[in-house]
């Protein structure tokens, strides 16, 4: 490898060396502050602020890091810099800022204030997981990525301790993890074994060869896939998500609803991309090489993954567990972006993206806000809130029917342009289906809407009212997800300027 | 003085008002000072529309400026196709004139409500109201689209059902707002179909855009009738906006709300949208529905007119002299007289404002007394009152050297020419006998008010001037209704800057065979330019020219015939007025229940929903229990079958449906067992089947 | 040179592979189904190398470097999580730790 090389990629991977440094002065904080831990909250978001600097820099950057150079006419490299990664980048940079300042509110975080430092180096663990899983092209870092994502959400799943349920949740987060990794590193060593290479680009050209043995090449990618499954919590690799959601810290499950969620999408659409796609038509449908029908697997995988979801989600009495189930089913749709194979599916996700990080963030936020006051999440316990708890409330059922998908809310942005990607690529019965699914969601989701507001008031009821700081963090949650609802153009430019995938 | 100035001064200017809604709504429970806060912000946004108005008159006179984004944008929406809708703003000086009158008479009537609602139950509230209202009337006046016209016109109509009903305690208030809302509804039907016409054709909403095809020659769907229909749909919208026949009949009723709204809404304001709109959509109607916007307005104008002559409420009777000077508007803009009828809009939103501001103190002054039999004398109580009112009053009368007779006087004219050019008489007939009678009612409704000897002594005594808050509007109001501010020569009204320099009538861009011959621009006119300013055809110019002085002879002897009858009647009672009513009963009777409208509508439209279910039920009742009992048994044995159609297969089906889905759910949250190991299992089994079922051979 | 036929080694990994799987499901140990899941990995190590030398590049053996890595960092979390559930429960039997269901 030339220096000149090794100096380039090195810029490309400014971001992550700074979420390093920045994790490592976490650290040395932790140990020169261990009386006053109050400053280590403000590193920790001063970090990834400062990160976000560096992402946004990449933005219509393109190039490959760390290029292996023995490969003739194109060198592909590790890691690849292109606005789709960036999209992703941010989305999680957005995420984890939102989970720190989540996290300077929840009193459950606040308890452990003398193991505060170790929450936020391995929040920072999770991110710089989730950054080379975002823009990995090589097998080894998709497993090594995907494994430091997943140590340190195992440890963070069980990291209050104060019951029972914490490390039940760390327990059963652990083996199940470690299983799907294990399948997947199976699988991933059975690809290595057909083509020679990790590279991702090089395995798309290997098995455009005719002698390859489809039947290995098939398990292997459903070995691999069960891996991404799992961490995008998809059906049937989503089973882990409901304990772990439940029994987690609110923050962390907020965080693993949305940011590990978006890292392991950015892993799936890249992979399927860079591997299995020969070349993108002028409409801009992707061409899949005809060794695996990712098409109906995703079909199928994505109805299942949105109906299981929708339809567990039907008897939860824990509003925890129930949007542990309702971000499985939007898992199944955001799914349904990938199963037409095209750009506008993808700009669809996109958006869908950016959208769902809003209202599920804001859901978990108004569901920690009031389990700080009654220490509950328990539907029952939500009766009559709506008339002592206004702002929260309101907040509250503005998310949740954002979740449904009901106009004039962002949520319905996001299904709309899934629809339209679908009716574009002539789905019409799968556009019904999900349709029919986001009916059954609004039963669920308007339960607590009616727990909160057709349930009198008693005396007992707690009126809840936010610190200002809470109060501005979720007004700036809710009203994007108003105004995007009516005004959605940006959201759309933005996507379609992030569907460039280095490659092919 | 650039255009980005000014564009985000006007869009400063739509929003402050929204600020000033949502904070006192919000917040106003808790601070009810919040109040002074909406009038703080509509001042601000009065002072900057004096600024937009003076830098666009002064650097911008002729040049429109504009800016839009865009809203939504798909390339390929299924069964559309590709989308784009833009939203904007446009200013040209039209818009410029109409945010300073909508500002400044929203301004006014903030500053007269802060003394004349003292006291109400939902003072802040009703602020907040007000600000909701202007906010969705700037929305109207600043568009340059079609669809967002929509939306601020139902806004509109929203805040006026909310303002209507500010005091829903009171039965007939809530009633009127009701019919408000129900009425304006119709009209909308109208203006929906009309604008989903045009985006059909035209793939957009945007004024420019469409008038730009027209005149290229692309008119819906091929066909003149499609375009006259358009135009006539979306002139329904203005039809119950701005009260014309037969809808009409929602204004009078909607006096029950608070006094200054009425000054606002009904008389200055939103009732001018309905104008403003047909000013809009004027150049891309052709004389067919040109024809009935001017029979409609003039019929309008009548019916008003000849209403108002015996309305004993005084609100009332302003009311419908409303809404027979809106008919007017329409009318001028009918017969193409478009400079007029703007001129009118503005001249009168300030002396009909004034008139209901007076009447407000007078009601205020009076403790809520509204019938004019119990008035009288009131000059020597209320000066300030009288005295705008009287100008107002004559402005509103068309007398010489005032605001009034210069708009009447134009309008007057061009319905003469006309009615030469096109042979449609009945127009300008009737147009003279309304001014005629506005000015014998509006001068009963003066000398009954304020002169003669106070009929009801005990209100005589307690009543008082106004505070300053209150007569201060009325003054700058009454001041605006004198001739100077528009014109050096008080019988020249195209002499003035206001009809020379700033307004102009844009040239018609329907297909030359389907407009007016003198509407078509000469051929030396400049056809390139979209906004070209009409170059009128001689024979246009000559009959203005000719109806000139004879209008104006004409309409300063029938003012002062209605105001010397006016006099005769109830000043020097030279004529009885009962005895008169007594021997035309008929006609008397016909008026004073306002042409039975409200009866006919009752009768037909309302009951006739009714009484025809009810005949339904008669019909029903007598086959059950008549002599045909074979039908009657058929009858229950389908209404039975349906029932149980009802129960078991809908019902069924619904309930089925439900509890499947919970059953469902009930599976699907079994699999969840709470081992860990069982969902090991399920993920190993589930690569199995996925292999199985996908593999490759 | 006499070698041994790389179908032997796949035919142990997988053996090791599913030996690993069925432990996994069966045993009710934690600290057991732990070892069984390290014994999945070290499976696909074992076939990662036989293909590195099978291919001929070093890419699967510096693979197995990673993998071994990785295997000891989950082993140490595994562990410190198991003691914590310990001290909760005082039991590792998977099947008890079911608090959440449904």
């Amino acid at each position: 490898m030339e220096l000149a090389n090794l100096y380039q990629s090195i810029n490309l991977i400014i971001p992550e060396i700074v979420l390093s440094i920045a994790l490592i002065v976490l650290v040395i904080a932790d140990l020169i502050f261990h009386t006053n831990k109050k400053i280590i909250p403000f590193i920790a978001g001063t970090g990834i602020l400062v990160t976000a600097i560096f992402v946004i820099n990449q933005f219509n950057y393109i190039g490959f890091a760390f290029s292996t150079a023995t490969h003739t006419a194109r060198s592909f490299g590790m890691l690849a810099v292109d606005s789709f990664g960036v999209f992703f980048k941010l989305i999680v940079i957005v995420s984890s800022f939102i989970i720190v300042l989540l996290s300077l509110a929840s009193d459950e975080i606040q308890k452990t204030t003398d193991r505060i430092g170790e929450y936020y180096a391995l929040i920072y663990g999770m991110i710089l997981g989730m950054f080379f899983m975002i823009t990995a092209t090589d097998l080894i870092l998709i497993y090594l990525s995907l494994e430091l994502l997943s140590l340190s959400s195992y440890v963070l799943a069980g990291f209050t301790k104060l019951r029972d349920r914490n490390s039940e949740a760390s327990l059963k987060y652990l083996l199940y993890g470690a299983v799907s990794s294990g399948l997947m590193l199976f699988g991933i060593s059975l690809v290595y074994g057909l083509t020679g290479s990790t590279n991702l680009y090089i395995i798309n050209t290997l098995i455009q060869n005719p002698h390859i043995n489809l039947f290995t090449l098939s398990f292997a990618t459903i070995l691999i896939f069960a891996g991404i499954g799992y961490k995008i919590s998809s059906a049937p690799f989503h089973f882990w998500t409901p304990d772990v959601y439940e029994g987690a810290p609110i923050t962390i499950t907020a965080f693993l609803s949305v940011a590990s969620k978006a890292a392991g999408f950015a892993l799936l659409i890249r992979f399927v991309k860079t591997v299995f796609v020969s070349y993108e038509t002028n409409e801009g449908f992707w061409s899949l090489i005809e060794v695996f029908d990712w098409q109906s697997i995703l079909v199928v995988i994505s109805i299942l993954t949105m109906t299981l979801g929708n339809f567990s989600a039907l008897w939860q009495n824990n509003l925890k567990r129930m949007l542990a189930y309702s971000s499985i089913a939007h898992a199944g749709y955001m799914l349904l972006g990938l199963v037409v194979l095209s750009n506008q599916g993808l700009i669809a996700i996109l958006i869908y993206f950016m959208i769902y990080l809003l209202m599920n963030l804001g859901a978990f936020l108004v569901v920690m806000l009031i389990a700080n006051k009654i220490n509950s999440e328990e539907i029952d316990d939500y009766n009559g809130l709506g008339f002592t708890s206004p702002l929260l409330s309101v907040s509250l059922a503005i998310f949740l029917i954002s979740l449904t998908g009901l106009p004039p809310t962002a949520g319905f942005i996001g299904k709309l342009y899934l629809f339209i990607a679908l009716v574009d690529a002539k789905m019409i019965a799968v556009a019904i289906i999900a349709l029919l699914n986001s009916v059954v969601s609004l039963y669920y989701y308007v339960r607590v809407l009616k727990h909160m507001y057709l349930v009198k008031a008693t005396a007992s009821t707690p009126s809840i009212i936010p610190s200002t700081s809470n109060a501005i963090l979720l007004l700036v949650l809710v009203v994007p997800v108003l105004i995007f609802g009516v005004y959605f153009q940006p959201l759309v430019e933005f996507a379609k300027d992030c569907i460039v995938i280095l490659g092919i | 003085m650039t255009e980005s100035l000014l564009l985000n001064l006007s869009l400063l200017i739509l929003f402050l008002p929204l600020l000033g809604f949502t904070v006192v709504l919000f917040l106003g429970k808790k601070f009810p000072k919040l109040y002074l806060f909406e009038v703080g912000i509509i001042t601000t946004a009065f002072l900057l529309s004096v600024f937009v108005l003076f830098a666009k008159l002064s650097y911008f006179t002729a040049q429109d400026i504009g800016s839009s984004f865009t809203w939504i944008s798909m390339s390929a929406a299924p069964l559309l196709g590709n989308i784009n809708i833009e939203l904007g703003i446009k200013i040209d000086n039209i818009t410029a004139i109409m945010l300073f009158v909508v500002n400044l008479i929203s301004f006014l009537v903030h500053v007269f409500s802060i003394e004349y609602m003292h006291g109400d139950k939902r003072y802040t509230r009703y602020f907040s109201y007000l600000g909701i209202f202007t906010f969705s009337m700037l929305g109207i006046v600043l568009t340059d689209n079609l669809l967002m016209m929509y939306i601020f016109w139902e806004l509109v109509g929203l805040s006026s059902y909310l303002l209507i009903g500010h005091w829903f305690e009171k039965k007939s208030a809530a009633d009127a707002a009701k019919k408000a809302f129900i009425v304006n509804r119709i009209g909308d039907i109208g203006m929906f179909i009309g604008i989903l016409i045009l985006f059909t054709h035209y793939k957009t909403f945007s004024f420019d855009i469409i008038f730009q095809q027209l005149s290229l020659g692309n008119i819906p769907f091929n066909s003149e009738v499609w375009l006259t229909a358009a135009g006539i749909l979306v002139f329904m919208g203005a039809v119950g906006k701005s009260a014309q026949f037969p809808l009409h009949v929602w204004l009078p009723d909607a006096m029950e709300g608070p006094t200054p709204v009425s000054a606002l809404i009904h008389a200055a304001t939103m009732v001018a949208a309905g104008v403003y709109l047909v000013t809009r959509i004027f150049v891309m109607l052709t004389a067919d529905a040109m024809l009935v916007i001017a029979v409609i307005g003039a019929f309008t104008s009548l019916v008003a007119a000849t209403i108002a002559l015996t309305q004993n409420d005084i609100k009332k009777v302003l009311a419908y002299s409303t809404v027979s000077q809106l008919g007017y508007m329409i009318m001028s803009l009918g017969v193409g007289a478009y400079a007029f009828a703007f001129f009118h809009l503005v001249t009168h939103a300030f002396f009909k404002a004034c008139l209901f501001l007076g009447s407000g103190s007078v009601i205020h002054a009076m403790h809520h007394e509204q019938d004019i039999r119990n008035m009288g004398g009131l000059r020597k109580k209320l000066p300030i009152t009288y005295f705008t009112f009287l100008i107002s009053t004559i402005a509103i009368s068309g007398v010489p050297l005032t605001s009034g007779f210069l708009s009447k006087d134009g309008i007057l004219a061009g319905t003469l020419a006309f009615g030469k050019l096109t042979g449609h008489w009945l127009i300008p007939i009737m147009g003279f006998t309304v001014a005629m009678l506005t000015a014998f009612y509006m001068f009963r409704l003066v000398i009954l008010t304020f002169h003669s000897e106070p009929r009801d002594h005990h209100k005589f005594e307690h009543a008082h001037e106004s505070p300053f808050v209150m007569a201060a509007p009325l003054v700058i109001l009454a001041v605006l209704s004198i001739f100077i501010w528009y014109t050096p020569n008080p019988f020249a009204p195209d002499a003035g800057w206001f009809m020379k320099d700033w307004v102009k009538t844009p040239a018609s861009v329907v297909p030359v065979e389907t407009q007016f011959d003198f509407m078509n621009p000469s051929s030396s006119g400049n056809h390139s330019e979209l906004h070209r300013e009409i170059v009128h055809s001689p024979l246009y110019t000559e009959a203005m020219h000719w109806a000139h002085y004879p209008a104006m002879a004409l309409s300063i002897f029938l003012a002062g015939m209605g105001i010397l009858v006016a006099y005769l009647m109830y000043q020097w009672k030279k004529i009885n007025a009962d005895k008169l009513a007594e021997k035309i009963k008929v006609l008397y009777n016909f008026s004073l229940n306002k042409w039975f409208l409200d009866e006919v509508y009752d009768a037909t439209a309302i009951s006739g929903t009714t009484n025809f279910s009810k005949f339904l039920s008669w019909f029903d009742n007598t086959i059950i229990d008549g002599a045909v009992n074979g039908t009657a048994w058929l009858g229950r044995f389908f209404s039975k079958l349906s029932d149980m159609f009802d129960t078991y297969i809908v019902d069924g089906f619904v309930n089925f449906s439900a509890f499947f889905s919970g059953f469902i759910g009930l599976s699907f949250k079994r699999l969840q067992t709470g081992k860990v190991q069982t969902y090991i299992v399920f993920v190993v089994f589930a690569v199995i089947i996925l292999l199985l079922f996908f593999k490759p051979f | 040179m006499l070698s041994i036929p790389i179908e032997y080694y796949l035919i142990l990994s997988a053996f090791m592979f599913i030996v690993g799987v069925t432990g996994v499901l069966i045993r009710r140990n934690a600290i057991v189904v732990f070892m069984c899941i390290e014994l999945m990995l070290n499976a696909a190590n074992l076939s990662l190398v036989a293909f590195s030398s099978y291919h001929g590049n070093p890419v699967g053996q510096i693979f197995v470097f990673f993998v071994m890595t990785v295997a000891a960092a989950e082993a140490t979390v595994g562990l410190a999580i198991i003691i914590a559930i310990f001290r909760n429960k005082l039991t590792v039997n998977v099947d008890e730790i079911n608090i959440f269901k449904w």
